[in-house]
């Protein structure tokens, strides 16, 4: 499974997204707001699930707001951060 | 001060909403399931009453559900059955306030985020397992999906919740700091429940058995859950079908009598634990017209809040349901008032009297 893959589907399951599969967001949409919809404890929820399933942190607030843009971006941050 | 109830919502192991209480209730039908808990000898079935909240979709969108728990849902369920028996969904909540009794409060979503703190660490915990777990998690949830913008409030002292939150919803409505309350009593069923239930009362958890609450020396309790919700104003707005809340004790009945109108029919909270039914056996006046159905909700320490709900359905009714006590048919009633009675493990009595129009 890629870290794309991975990441719609503790995104799902772990925000209890019941109304959208995984297969259904998108890459490119956004994550908040007017794509999915997510919040701001949503992104503290993802803070933490990144960090459990990747072991990646979120260390600025500048950092995450760039990575939160869309699975493409938190993809891509996990990617370059991923313990090899 | 008076209380009058001017809309009940209850769900429960009876099923959803006044309709299957009243059902349940007329047929004298025991709708328990069986829960499997984890022992040291291996698992180990036994019964449960358990509460569907799938209602609930009904009134909000999944998105709107997707962090309340399974605590907060029976809650938030309860809560909007009372305010639409009602006929108050639509108002204007800003002078509403809401109070919340329970035993045993967020059992399941506190043990689910010390489970994360403990396995990953405290940079690791979930928030939402955590805004779950605090003893208001039902209040905070009920006031944001409601738009209730009073005071709210969570009172948890175990079987003696229920008396103890609706004292403070008479004092609210008293000092006019709001002009109703949402009231509600809400315990959960879960896992390590199951589990302590297990280790407590050992075989007889696991039989295959049905609550006998009369038989005070017996232990024949039945773990249940649900929530119950009353919408109460003062009782000077006009009469209520369910009748008023006219008076709440709380004492200790091996210290001093039980204050029990002579008049009244008396709803009894025992649910099959023997260490409350050696209380019941002593303190129970004679001569006093009883009725007991915790056999149709369970064993659980908001019980209270189901006995206000059968009371206040008996005077719109205005018929006493059959239960062990009163054998035979569904009857007239014939007494203007109700009192539910629940005894403690420690010999804590709580009464709550119940009368018919305002």
């Amino acid at each position: 499974m890629t870290v794309k893959e991975q990441l719609k589907k503790i995104i799902v399951e772990e925000l209890n997204l019941e109304e959208i599969s995984p297969e259904e967001i998108e890459d490119d949409a956004p994550l908040f707001g007017e794509g999915l919809g997510l919040d701001s404890l949503d992104a503290v929820e993802i803070v933490v699930l990144l960090e459990k399933h990747f072991g990646v942190e979120i260390k600025s607030l500048d950092e995450g707001r760039e990575a939160f843009r869309s699975i493409n971006t938190l993809a891509a941050y996990i990617e370059e951060r991923m313990p090899r | 001060m008076k209380l009058a109830i001017r809309g009940v919502g209850a769900v429960g192991g009876f099923g959803c909403g006044l309709e299957a209480l009243n059902a349940a209730l007329s047929s004298g039908d025991h709708k328990t399931k069986h829960v499997v808990v984890k022992t040291a000898q291996g698992p180990c079935e036994m019964p449960a009453y358990l509460a569907d909240t799938s209602r609930l979709e009904y009134f909000l969108n999944k998105r709107a559900l997707r962090r309340v728990d399974h605590y907060s849902r029976m809650a938030l369920l309860g809560a909007y059955l009372a305010l639409e028996d009602a006929g108050r969904l639509d108002e204007d909540r800003s002078r509403m306030g809401i109070i919340i009794a329970s035993g045993y409060g967020p059992g399941r979503a506190t043990l689910v985020f010390l489970d994360t703190f403990i396995h990953d660490g405290d940079g690791l915990s979930s928030p939402t397992s955590f805004s779950n777990s605090v003893q208001n998690a039902a209040a905070a949830n009920i006031s944001i999906l409601l738009n209730i913008t009073g005071p709210g409030l969570t009172v948890g002292q175990l079987e003696m919740s229920v008396p103890s939150a609706l004292i403070a919803a008479s004092l609210w409505l008293e000092e006019g700091k709001v002009d109703s309350v949402l009231f509600g009593a809400v315990d959960e069923y879960h896992d390590e429940l199951g589990y302590f239930w297990h280790r407590f009362f050992g075989e007889k958890a696991t039989a295959d058995h049905e609550m006998k609450p009369f038989e005070f020396d017996l232990q024949t309790g039945i773990p249940g859950e649900g929530a119950a919700f009353f919408l109460l104003t003062r009782a000077d707005e006009g009469v209520s079908p369910y009748g008023c809340i006219e008076d709440v004790i709380i004492n200790r009945c091996d210290r001093s009598p039980l204050e029990i109108p002579k008049d009244a029919l008396l709803f009894i909270g025992a649910d099959g634990h023997k260490q409350c039914g050696k209380y019941y056996k002593e303190h129970l006046p004679e001569n006093v017209q009883l009725a007991c159905y915790t056999p149709i909700y369970g064993s659980l320490p908001m019980g209270p809040a189901f006995d206000m709900a059968i009371a206040a359905l008996s005077f719109k009714q205005g018929m006493i349901f059959p239960s062990q006590a009163c054998t035979g048919d569904e009857r007239a009633l014939d007494v203007n008032r109700i009192t539910c009675l629940k005894i403690s493990g420690s010999g804590e009595a709580g009464l709550i009297s119940l009368i018919k129009g305002n």
